[in-house]
């Protein structure tokens, strides 16, 4: 079929990536050797549940002097190092830190205005907690006051509960550290600041300018001669949980867009995600029409939609991808909302994807943390992880961006994709169907962008979501949509191991930034929040961090397929448990075997080889030069890459 | 199974059908093996053929569809892909090709038609014309033909037809014709008598192989016995078994008695920190002890260690045979779902469902306890011994898991074979009842082989690179199990096999051992073809398969051949010194105790025997306790992590004998997809398949370097060692990398078959053409082999210089310069002819 066409495009066409392929690849290599040549241990560490903290809670990695990681590595285990503008606000001596693998300890609690850090010298190895205050989601004071001990219990968003007891204050004015912990866990709640405002830390990379939605329209060839970028939400007046850059399609000015918002909640209308470079089938989100009771129609709506499906010549079909159940999506109805009727919309058909809303997700990862933390029950494991229905929800969501991928790519139609408000459900299956479709956002870069793209500037509610500083922890509005959307970009790696530029680390460490407020990016719910809070100016994005050691985060196994389609298989048969997440915190789960080790060693050899085709190269044109004159000369110089092998 | 004489008679019935509808008889004559682009065996029947047929193909090698004639005969269904290069007629026969089924391993065959689907029984009539066959393996692979429009109607029909008459045994004797068909011609006999033993792995049958064994363990103090040369103390206990110095073979004989099946305590392996690993049945307690026989039986039991040792009990904590086929049944049944209906288990119940089979739970108990005896043994100088009341079944199992665990030797191709001749083979498991090949034994019938190939795949994927055998290596097993043709399989005990191939002519001398004497006229004899053993590969899997049976790359830690038997270095604070000779303790449920009437004699005896006083013992025995205790909980939580850092760790040579231990929590225990779930249709619902056209990187370049190869020689006419040298290694570094992806690194879950897609347009030199990338390595493999025992440098060394022959390089160069000329991405022409 393609078949001879196409390595040549892999070695020549580069629209989409950044480099080619052979030489990012032998390039990332090389460099990777030199690291491993160096001999950093991946875990050497005194006690089991230190070496999970230093390994998972990033924290630790972020260092003052990048240049000087390797130094300061082994002194940072020992001490709390603070970061910019971190300061102490309590210490309490003698605290006693049930853990749960091991056992009580005692030791030092300390708490700044970022993290409760404890260390404990009890045993023949020094125990460490290092926990950036974000993560935790609510304090419990447990025990009744009569007794000696003053217990508390931390739960935190990150799947793990801790639990600290210290002796009764004898002064009875002094308050306990972790009432102090409590004002600084929940600034805004206690009218602080968000620690991102006040971290000062100056990175070589400034991750706020990755993401520029024009360039990355452009890249995606946009505007063409059937899509337009609008100006006309530029004051956030048409919607404001939208980016002020909009593509639409180019016949339908933007007087019209104004009447189609009036028509879809919250005046998300239709916009374009992604354009299929050949067959111009494009994936639009926008949220659910407002049909209501009685059925309402929008003229204008009906022709937008009209719209999008004639921008892509190649299919005389729309398909209007409904996220909801569709018991769900009808019961919208009484309250405004409601489905496109295909009888209001020719040409279109609409596919309900039966994936349910946040409050079932939120309960479905509760359950998933009484399984899983902090012991798990072997005999009756598979059955329990089953009844947390996690592993189902993550099925649908997969299931139903591969439907949107297989139409686009193989039907070369057109999608729509909304839930109700279209900023949960849609950005999760807006995203992963992009990220099976393009092989860009496959890369590190690439995925920041669509993170920016699809999740920060189309306004997934992220304050709401994760309620950064707030003390409302049974705010219903709370829920696990993105780590959702990670998780299942997990199993893509998983199925993919060589199709994605990042590692597992990569994926953790955004969901440790995610709760951490470390980083400026993931905080406010919208473009528009965030340009009046001035986080670009006023914080650090997680991204200049990570770029800034892309290393870490890099797969060695990546190749550039950029060009390729990913069609997971969505069966249950074929999705595991992301252990390396959930179950991070048990000292027994840890990785056995540093398997990217040996591929560095593998890939190391690689770079030597390709080092010696050079050299053959080079020989070759040598010898196209001179001819056969000159031909007892080379044979000597040939042979000297082997011997140095040998 | 059930279908008894009815089928019987059918069967007779067609034989003469056969004849009739047979397409062609082979001759003797190997020109004309060939038909229709069949190789057929010699000796081999087409029965019918079927062209413009489509096979599907799965994940595992590359997904799509692969047009090609279809072949029935009356030993396997051949499929013969288009384009397939003509096989070279003196190759020696491969009994399977790389698409090929026998027919004994079929279980079930279903065809799909319009839209119904249908069993197909030996009686059964079709109404339809089917769109599709399946065929469903006991080896759980299920194969999928799919027959195009222009497949002429009757040849569908009658494919199917002779397809369903011919797989299902019909009756006890059906495996010997199964196995006539595919080994009793004359030629194929001669063949096989004529084939050589590998001479690689360690055989387990003469008595210099155990001393080899000895050898390489470092357990000085044993000795070879032939006590049981003639079977005559033990039934089932091989010619030779391995006792204490010290303990005289007069000696030796009275204690047989005392044991089940005389099966009295062997050695099995020691461990470099000097334990011994030691097998035996249940004591046989209806018998007078005498005191001298005490005396023996003690020595025996001790080995060569005076103060410790340790009984594991089997029988408690391991599934039984019959629970082990209950759950490997269910299985079968979640994972290829049942077959008739084509209903599978909804994917919301698939978890639940897999629990229930409970087969996890026996890998993991499995795994658990040879992790205890693992820790045991490390602790130093104390003897295990275990004791399952057949010793037949699970301690094959737990003893070759030790082995596995601690012995980087076991964790080769040839070190593991030679680990299942010892503790399977010579150990006599019962394989010919446990496989059940006749169906005539279904309350024997237990795969508890397969069992222990999965606790090995557990180990495997936990620590991939411990390991110089691969996936594909216990996939290859885990299929030969299912064809009733391997002499390793098909008897229950070495008796049984002697017995078996002294018809044929083997012959004993005491030097050497068994050695296969070709009698005169054993070559005329129909009835009993001479069965090879399962090791011999060659008979089954092409070469570019095989070299994917080992990492091409040896672990990191080089391999000791030798075990000086005295790695005492030993800094175990654990370490039992102070035993006093004689204690015995059981190990069960974790716990160490002291039953009075562990050893049956000592029970009866105590009040004579002034030797073992009960106060006395008793008192040591609560000492030793705590520091028994200590060494198992060596792998429990606490000191777990520091037992890791040791073996992960880049810095620093690692013991190469430190145990690897597997996790065992649930979320640890993974399900062997690639092998249960290799041909569930249903994984594939939403896959597509992909566009295979971007070579992997690493393949790529391997082209550009035979390009390069090329362009030189076209400049020099001179030969120059160097380049093919050059060439012959970054395939190697591929064939590496991708074995590495038996962890499924690559983007593909299988990334051969992806390249194999690309090249398949391009005609190929070699008949496995999904494997052609292979091509090249597979040739340089077998040589390389044996120098992974050498350190790494002298290995590199015969490799890079034993290769550069001209000879090697040429049907590569076929290959390359037909597929590279269109491929080559274009970036690289002006690099070239600059």
């Amino acid at each position: 079929m393609e078949k001879s066409g196409s390595v040549d495009s892999l070695g020549s066409k580069r629209s989409s990536s950044r480099q080619p392929s052979v030489d990012s690849l032998s390039s990332t290599s090389t460099s990777r050797s030199d690291r491993s040549a160096q001999a950093k241990p991946p875990s050497a560490m005194s006690s089991d549940s230190v070496s999970t903290s230093a390994e998972f809670s990033p924290e630790l990695r972020v260092k003052p002097k990048i240049s000087a990681k390797q130094a300061i590595r082994d002194s940072d285990k020992e001490e709390l190092q603070l970061l910019p503008n971190e300061t102490v606000q309590d210490m309490a001596q003698d605290v006693t830190y049930f853990c749960p693998f091991t056992g009580a300890l005692r030791g030092t609690v300390t708490v700044t205005n970022y993290r409760l850090f404890f260390k404990s010298m009890d045993r023949d190895s020094t125990f460490m907690l290092d926990l950036p205050l974000g993560v935790v989601s609510r304090v419990e004071r447990i025990g009744n006051a009569s007794s000696r001990d003053v217990s508390y219990g931390l739960v935190c968003k990150d799947v793990r509960n801790l639990r600290f007891a210290h002796k009764q204050m004898e002064d009875t004015l002094r308050k306990s550290i972790f009432e102090v912990l409590m004002k600084f866990a929940f600034p805004v709640s206690n009218g602080l600041q968000i620690f991102a405002f006040e971290y000062g830390q100056v990175f070589p990379e400034n991750g706020w300018k990755v993401y520029d939605a024009l360039s990355e329209y452009k890249r995606q060839g946009i505007p063409n001669e059937s899509w337009r970028i609008t100006k006309v939400n530029d004051h956030y007046e048409l919607c404001d949980t939208y980016p002020s850059t909009l593509a639409v399609p180019v016949n339908i000015p933007d007087e019209e867009l104004k009447r189609v918002a009036a028509f879809r909640a919250k005046g998300r209308i239709p916009v374009l995600s992604w354009i299929h470079p050949e067959s111009q089938a494009t994936v639009t989100r926008c949220s659910q029409p407002m049909v209501g009771v009685n059925g309402k129609r929008s003229k204008e709506d009906e022709k937008y939609l009209q719209a999008i499906m004639d921008a892509n010549a190649q299919s005389h079909k729309l398909f209007i991808f409904d996220a909801r159940p569709s018991v769900n999506a009808a019961a919208n109805k009484m309250k405004g909302g409601g489905y496109e009727s295909e009888d209001a919309y020719q040409n279109a058909e609409l596919v309900f994807l039966d994936i349910h809303n946040i409050h079932v997700m939120r309960e479905s990862l509760r359950k998933l943390k009484e399984v899983v933390y902090p012991n798990i029950e072997d005999s009756h494991w598979l059955s329990n992880l089953e009844s947390t229905h996690w592993l189902e929800h993550i099925k649908l969501i997969l299931a139903g961006a591969l439907r949107i991928a297989d139409k686009v790519e193989s039907g070369k139609t057109s999608v729509v994709v909304h839930c109700s408000d279209g900023w949960d459900r849609t950005a999760q299956l807006t995203s992963l169907s992009m990220l099976m479709l393009d092989g860009y956002y496959r890369t590190i870069r690439g995925f920041e962008v669509l993170l920016e793209k699809e999740w920060l500037s189309f306004g997934h509610r992220f304050q709401l979501r994760i309620g950064h500083g707030d003390k409302n922890h049974t705010d219903a509005d709370r829920s696990p949509v993105f780590i959702q959307f990670i998780d299942c970009v997990w199993q893509l790696t998983r199925q993919f191991p060589a199709a994605f530029e990042f590692n597992d680390y990569f994926l953790v460490t955004i969901l440790d930034h995610l709760y951490s407020c470390l980083f400026g990016t993931f905080l406010c719910n919208s473009e528009q929040q965030r340009l009046k809070e001035e986080i670009p100016k006023r914080t650090v994005s997680l991204w200049s961090y990570i770029n800034s050691q892309l290393e870490d985060f890099t797969n060695p196994l990546y190749v550039n397929y950029s060009n390729h389609v990913l069609f997971p298989a969505v069966s249950l048969r074929h999705l595991e448990l992301w252990v390396g997440y959930y179950i991070r915190w048990n000292p027994r789960m840890r990785p056995q075997e540093p398997i990217h080790q040996r591929y560095k060693e593998l890939l190391a050899k690689r770079a030597e080889l390709q080092k010696r085709v050079d050299e053959l190269q080079r020989e070759v044109a040598n010898r196209s030069a001179s001819s056969a004159s000159e031909r007892p000369g080379s044979p000597t110089r040939s042979i000297t890459p082997v011997q140095t092998f040998v | 199974m059930l279908t008894g004489s009815k089928t019987t008679f059918k069967v007779r019935q067609m034989l003469p059908d056969i004849k009739e509808r047979m397409l062609s008889q082979t001759g003797v004559n190997a020109r004309s093996r060939d038909l229709f682009g069949l190789r057929c065996l010699p000796g081999e029947c087409v029965l019918q053929r079927a062209v413009m047929v489509r096979k599907k193909l799965t994940a595992r090698e590359g997904r799509g569809w692969l047009s090609g004639t279809l072949f029935c005969t009356h030993f396997r269904v051949a499929f013969v892909p288009q384009d397939s290069p003509k096989p070279d007629d003196n190759a020696d026969p491969v009994l399977l090709g790389d698409h090929d089924v026998a027919l004994a391993s079929i279980e079930k065959v279903v065809v799909v038609g319009p839209n119904r689907t249908k069993l197909v029984t030996p009686n059964s009539s079709l109404k339809f014309t089917p769109e599709e066959l399946v065929l469903y393996c006991r080896d759980m692979r299920v194969v999928c033909f799919l027959f195009d429009r222009l497949t002429p109607e009757s040849q569908v029909q009658e494919m199917t037809y002779s397809i369903a008459k011919t797989y299902q045994p019909p009756k006890p004797g059906s495996v010997l014709s199964f196995q006539n068909a595919a080994l009793g011609s004359v030629e194929m006999k001669q063949f096989l008598s004529n084939r050589r033993r590998d001479a690689h792995m360690n055989w387990f049958e003469s008595a210099s192989d155990w001393e080899q064994e000895l050898e390489r363990c470092g357990a000085t103090s044993w000795r070879v016995s032939s006590v049981n040369d003639r079977f005559e103390m033990s039934t089932s206990l091989p010619r030779f078994i391995v006792v204490p110095q010290k303990v005289l073979d007069t000696e030796l004989k009275k204690s047989f008695a005392h044991f089940n099946e005389g099966r009295i305590p062997r050695w099995c392996w020691r461990h470099p920190r000097g334990s011994d690993l030691l097998r035996m049945a249940s004591f046989q307690n209806n018998i007078y002890h005498e005191k001298d026989d005490i005396r023996n039986l003690e020595m025996i039991l001790f080995g060569c260690q005076s103060s410790l040792c340790v009984v594991v009990e089997l029988g408690e904590e391991l599934p039984s045979p019959a629970d082990i086929q209950l759950a490997h049944s269910r299985l079968r049944a979640l994972c290829l779902g049942d077959i008739s209906t084509s209903m599978s288990v909804p994917d919301d119940k698939w978890l639940s469902t897999l629990e229930s089979t409970h087969w996890l739970d026996y890998t993991r108990s499995c795994l658990r306890k040879a992790s205890e005896v693992a820790c045991l043994l490390r602790g130093g100088h104390l003897t295990v011994a275990l004791q399952e009341v057949e010793d037949r079944d699970m301690s094959c199992v737990v003893s070759s898991l030790v082995q596995v665990m601690c012995d980087p030797h076991c964790r080769t191709m040839y070190g593991f074979q030679g680990l299942v001749q010892k503790e399977w083979v010579m150990g006599a498991h019962r394989f010919y009842s446990r496989i059940n090949y006749h169906r005539d034994n279904d309350k024997e019938e237990a795969p508890v082989f397969l069992l222990f190939l999965d606790c090995v795949w557990q180990l495997w994927s936990q620590y991939p690179s411990r390991f110089q055998l691969t996936e594909d290596f216990l996939l290859a097993l885990h299929d030969s199990v299912h064809l009733p043709l391997f002499s390793t399989f098909l008897s229950n005990c070495q008796r049984e096999r002697c017995k078996r191939s002294q018809n044929l002519g083997q012959c004993y001398t005491p030097v050497n051992g068994w050695r296969d004497v070709l009698h005169p006229d054993s070559s005329t004899d129909p009835s009993d073809p001479p069965l090879p053993p399962v090791w011999d590969w060659s008979l089954q899997y092409s070469k570019p398969r095989q070299s994917r049976f080992t990492q091409p790359v040896p672990p990191t830690p080089p391999l000791q051949p030798l075990l000086n038997g005295n790695l005492n270095t030993n800094p175990d604070k654990h370490r039992l010194t102070d035993a006093v000779p004689g204690s015995v303790f059981l190990l069960s449920r974790g716990t160490f105790s002291c039953p009075t009437n562990l050893l049956p004699w000592r029970n009866s005896s105590s009040s004579s025997s002034g030797v073992y006083k009960k106060s006395h013992r008793r008192a040591l025995s609560s000492e030793n306790v705590p520091g028994l205790e200590r060494l198992l909980k060596a792998w429990a939580l606490v000191e777990f992590p520091q037992a890791l850092t040791s073996t992960s760790g880049p810095q620093g040579p690692l013991d190469p004998y430190e145990p690897l231990l597997p996790l065992l929590m649930g979320p640890c225990m993974g399900l062997w997809r690639e092998c249960y779930l290799r041909g569930a249709l249903h994984a594939q619902a939403f896959s597509h398949p992909l566009s295979a056209n971007h070579l992997h990187p690493v393949e790529r370049l391997a082209q550009e370097v035979q390009q390069l190869k090329d362009k030189l020689e076209q400049v020099s006419t001179s030969t120059d060692p160097t380049p093919p040298a050059v060439t012959a290694e970054p395939r190697r570094a591929d064939t590496n990398l991708n074995q590495n992806t038996n962890n499924g690194t690559f983007l593909f879950p299988a990334s051969r078959p992806q390249s194999a897609g690309a090249l398949r347009a391009a005609p190929l030199p070699t008949s496995a053409n999904q494997h052609t990338s292979r091509g090249a390595p597979a040739a340089s493999a077998p040589q390389s082999r044996p120098a992974h025992k050498d350190t790494g440098g002298s290995s590199k060394h015969t490799f890079l210089f034993g290769h550069s022959s001209v000879i090697d390089a040429h049907p590569d160069q076929r290959y390359y310069s037909a597929s590279s000329n269109a491929k080559l991405p274009k970036s690289n022409g002006p690099s070239l002819a600059s």
